[in-house]
């Protein structure tokens, strides 16, 4: 292992802006992934259960996202400053879905019209499956790389991001989040519920294998560097095979020993490993430039000064373990299955 | 447009948006928690209802925050992208903190608030309540010190890297403290305060005239009455002291704020007036004479400077500054040991930013007659609430409340007053702030994101369609739920008939929800 990345501010940096995104994506992530799945099926009960069971915790899991702006600002205003630019477009498109989401929360139940919810119903779709869609296709270009200059201006156009690589990527998280989220219901309802929610399983796993295989061929052909540091950091490569254990669980629990409470683990295994993995390959750079590697940004060109990084770190350890403790108190409140009663349901 | 000027619409239309809702959510959530808490000590179940009803409006109010205040948050980024990376190392770190000890505390604790009713003890659900409303106070606290620390920069030093220059932070404290952080955060505080008391005192006004849920409605309004009083008082005060600040550290926009062209000795405070921008020019009417003077440096006599002078100024400062860069880059060529030339490097940065950013003209700066109007009109209503809070808890306290209807409609329809307050006080502290988006260091049109224009109109165009859509459903779902009414656990107080019930609040909605 590199042992900057232990040692260096900013090598601590890179594998805290890695927890938060692995934090956001294993709370918001079945959050997205039961989203996905809600429209899917036409029993208005299931629906509304789907929504319940996220009911009590989705905003707080949303926050994920929230701090980990915060966080890439303080830490690494370039990356914050660029990546937001550069995918202009891109990124109201996931707020815009994600404004779409919070409300159809909270005002879809609140009248009883066909009109109304079938009109909140699309919009809790799109706010679920866009963000998780465009979350992967923007991983993708910062890995494969944009066109910035030296400045960090972006010289490309809106389309180019939707490269069939980077699509292929959306596909992977938006598989994976349904992965989680089918993982999630499978352990918070039963019924009707439960049994959409296994289908909603397979399906996720199948096509996050499928697109995996697939991004796999495609990055190799256009990028085969990407993997150059497994080869210089051998260590490097538990991120791949947590990603590959997560996979064996989770289609062990779900189809062998069909024990439905545990799949979640499985597909929790995925993500900190598929997260760990891109993250890894692409260490220490957060954005690669195609016009010139010289051009990149990494955590050394584009991180704040080491008194902001101090503050910061201690801010963290404070507060990061108040918010898991509270969390936890409070998902356990709320244990349990849930059904179509209370709730958003009223 | 170009990208600029969209940009500056963009963020001003979707900060707006936002503050429409976040006044609400902080102090309506106090009120909750100090309703709740009063039902713990009294058991009078009267309480518990009306926490009960006010957080059913809160949360549909929160909703609509937290999805408007989730754009501010990737803004800087998007929008303001050259700023971001020159503010970044100051700017960046009370951002993350307000999502770490706030948003956290703000958003867990709400669902266990909204859902947690039958799964934990009152005690608990109380102090949920409190977590809410601290998490929104601690959440205002820090964006303001982001936004304070734009307006009254401290802490740092200018550095140049390869990526450009920038603010680099040298003391944490100072840059949070700044000179506008403590002020800046009570009134806006104070403000969301005086907003959920008035809102209160509307929407339980409203009851009183439909003679619906009487007996609660009469308690919640004494302590929403209470309440605001003592806010609106407070507000005055600090909103003084908040000008004599800006008068030491913001003097253009002081001078801006009341139409003075000219430096005055025993300069007037004027009431209204007429001001020409393009002639350099203002009429007043109603002059109070010397009291300007007083009001900004605690002295009939002292000296306000007009904008004709400060902006002499200024240019005079740009060119010293410009007239030191040769001075430091000799000085730096002798320099020998690899501090004096870091502390040399340092100071030649500083120089070349502020010979920059100090040279501003005329037409630099934003409209005049809208930073006067706006801020008067703001005072004006704070005194106009400080009248009508009075008057209401006059009322209340001699339970004659009934009898003034007038009163009572007058207290609705004040329910939009303190949010215009609110918008206009942001309006004259932001426009007042140009032409720059960092005081005296960065200019506006230097902060912005290379973004083709197009795709900002397209932003905007978006925005605007779904902020004003979900308004509008955000409006018909709280009259709604106004219409309907608290779920009432005292069983006689429903027996009260309602005289001359309103069709569209009581009829139609609460007929067809309550048999359900
Ligand atoms: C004086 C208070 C205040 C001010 C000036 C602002 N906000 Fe705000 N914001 C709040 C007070 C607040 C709040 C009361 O805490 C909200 C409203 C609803 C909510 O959930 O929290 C909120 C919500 C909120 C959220 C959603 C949080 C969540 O999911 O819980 C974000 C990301 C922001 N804000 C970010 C910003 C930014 C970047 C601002 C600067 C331009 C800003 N806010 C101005
Ligand atoms: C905290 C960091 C903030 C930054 C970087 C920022 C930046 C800006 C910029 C660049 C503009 C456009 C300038 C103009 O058009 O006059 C602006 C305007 C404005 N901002 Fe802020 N602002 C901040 C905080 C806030 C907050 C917290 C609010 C409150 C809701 C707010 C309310 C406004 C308003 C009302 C305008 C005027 C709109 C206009 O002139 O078009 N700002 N701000
Ligand atoms: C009655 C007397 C009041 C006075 C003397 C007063 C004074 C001030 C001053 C000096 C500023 C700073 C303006 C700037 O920087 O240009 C300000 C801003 C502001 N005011 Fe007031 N104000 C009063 C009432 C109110 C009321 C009643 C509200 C809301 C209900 C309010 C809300 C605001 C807000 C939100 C801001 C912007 C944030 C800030 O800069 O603090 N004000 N006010």
């Amino acid at each position: 292992m590199p042992i900057e990345m232990f040692t260096t501010l900013n090598g601590i940096w890179f594998l805290l802006a890695g927890i938060f995104l692995i934090g956001y994506s294993l709370t918001d992530g079945f959050d997205l992934g039961s989203g996905i799945l809600h429209i899917f099926t036409k029993d208005e009960n299931t629906r509304i259960t789907y929504m319940n069971a996220v009911g009590p915790v989705w905003d707080g899991n949303e926050v994920w996202l929230i701090a980990g702006g915060g966080m890439l600002f303080a830490a690494f205003p370039v990356v914050y400053a660029v990546s937001f630019s550069a995918f202009y477009l891109a990124m109201f498109i996931v707020l815009w879905a994600l404004i779409l989401r919070a409300t159809a929360f909270e005002y879809r139940n609140k009248k009883e019209s066909k009109i109304w919810r079938t009109a909140w119903d699309i919009a809790y779709w799109i706010g679920n499956t866009v963000p998780a869609l465009l979350f992967g296709v923007a991983v993708g270009n910062a890995v494969l790389g944009i066109p910035i200059d030296q400045k960090g201006i972006y010289h490309g156009t809106f389309l180019q991001l939707l490269n069939p690589t980077a699509v292929l990527m959306g596909f992977v998280s938006l598989f994976m989040y349904l992965m989680h989220g089918s993982a999630y219901l499978l352990i918070k309802t039963e019924g009707k519920p439960f049994e959409f929610a296994k289908k909603g399983a397979v399906v996720g796993f199948i096509g996050f294998v499928a697109s995996l295989i697939l991004a796999d061929f495609f990055i190799i052909a256009i990028k085969p560097t990407l993997f150059l540091n497994f080869f210089d950091y051998p260590l490097f490569w538990i991120a791949p095979f947590l990603m590959i254990l997560g996979l064996v669980l989770y289609f062990k629990y779900l189809v062998v020993d069909e024990k439905y409470n545990k799949v979640i683990y499985g597909s929790t295994l995925t993500i900190l490993g598929t997260i760990l993995t891109i993250a890894l390959a692409s260490y220490p750079v957060f954005i690669r430039s195609s016009i010139d590697e010289k051009y990149n940004l990494t955590i050394w060109n584009s991180a704040s000064s080491d008194l902001t990084l101090t503050i910061m770190l201690i801010s963290t350890l404070i507060f990061l373990p108040l918010i898991i403790g509270y969390t936890v108190y409070v998902y356990r409140v709320f244990k349990g299955k849930v059904s179509s009663e209370g709730g958003y349901g009223h | 447009m170009d990208t600029l000027m969209l940009s500056r619409w963009q963020f001003g239309l979707t900060a707006f948006y936002h503050f429409i809702y976040v006044p609400l959510t902080i102090g309506l959530g106090f009120l909750i928690a100090l309703m709740k808490t009063r039902y713990l000590q009294t058991r009078n179940k009267h309480y518990d209802d009306l926490s009960m009803f006010f957080m059913k409006l809160f949360a549909i109010n929160f909703a609509l925050g937290v999805a408007t205040g989730l754009t501010m948050e990737f803004e800087f980024g998007t929008n303001w992208s050259e700023y971001s990376k020159f503010v970044g190392d100051i700017f960046g770190a009370p951002l993350a903190l307000e999502g770490l000890s706030a948003f956290f505390l703000e958003s867990t604790f709400m669902g266990l608030f909204l859902f947690g009713r039958n799964r934990v003890s009152d005690k608990v659900h109380t102090f949920s309540a409190w977590m809410v409303a601290i998490g929104g106070t601690l959440s205002a606290l820090w964006i303001l010190i982001a936004n304070s620390w734009q307006q009254t920069p401290a802490g740092y030093k200018i550095v140049e890297t390869p990526q450009g220059f920038k603010a680099e932070l040298t003391n944490f404290w100072e840059a949070v403290v700044n000179h506008s952080t403590v002020y800046r955060f009570l009134h806006t505080v104070d403000g969301a305060f005086i907003t959920a008391g008035i809102f209160a005192m509307g929407v339980l006004a409203f009851y009183l005239i439909k003679r619906r849920y009487v007996e609660m409605a009469k308690i919640g309004f004494k302590f929403a009455a209470t309440f605001t009083v003592i806010a609106t008082i407070a507000q005055v005060i600090i909103g003084d002291l908040h000008g004599y600040e800006v008068a030491h550290q913001q003097p253009l926009k002081l001078a801006m704020v009341e139409g003075k062209f000219e430096t005055e000795k025993c300069a007037s405070l004027d009431l209204f007036g007429i001001i020409d921008q393009e002639n350099k020019q203002s009429r007043m009417l109603l002059k109070i004479p010397c009291l300007l003077s007083f009001l900004s440096y605690h002295d009939f006599n002292a000296e306000v400077k007009g904008i004709n002078d400060l902006l002499k100024e200024y240019q005079d400062k740009s060119r010293e500054y410009a007239n030191l860069i040769p001075v430091l880059e000799q000085k730096l060529q002798q320099a020998q040991t690899p501090e004096e030339k870091q502390k040399i490097k340092d100071q030649l940065a500083e120089a070349k930013v502020k010979a920059h950013a100090f040279n501003i003209k005329y037409e630099d700066l934003p409209s005049i007659p809208l930073v006067f109007t706006t801020f008067h009109l703001m005072v004006y209503l704070g005194f106009y609430f400080v009248l009508i809070a009075l008057l209401a808890w006059w009322f209340a306290k001699k339970g004659t409340l009934e009898k003034h209807k007038g009163f009572l409609w007058l207290l609705v329809l004040s329910i939009p007053l303190p949010y215009m307050a609110n918008l206009l006080g942001w309006m004259s502290a932001e426009v007042g702030r140009q032409p720059w988006i960092v005081f005296g260091m960065l200019l506006t049109r230097d902060g912005v994101s290379f973004v083709p224009a197009t795709q900002v109109s397209l932003s905007i165009a978006v925005f605007t369609t779904i902020y004003t859509i979900f308004f509008i459903v955000f409006l018909y779902l709280m009259f709604k739920t106004i219409g309907k009414g608290p779920n009432i656990t005292t069983a006689k107080e429903e027996s009260v008939p309602p005289v001359n019930p309103n069709p569209a609040f009581t009829t139609n909605f609460s007929k067809s929800e309550e048999v359900k």
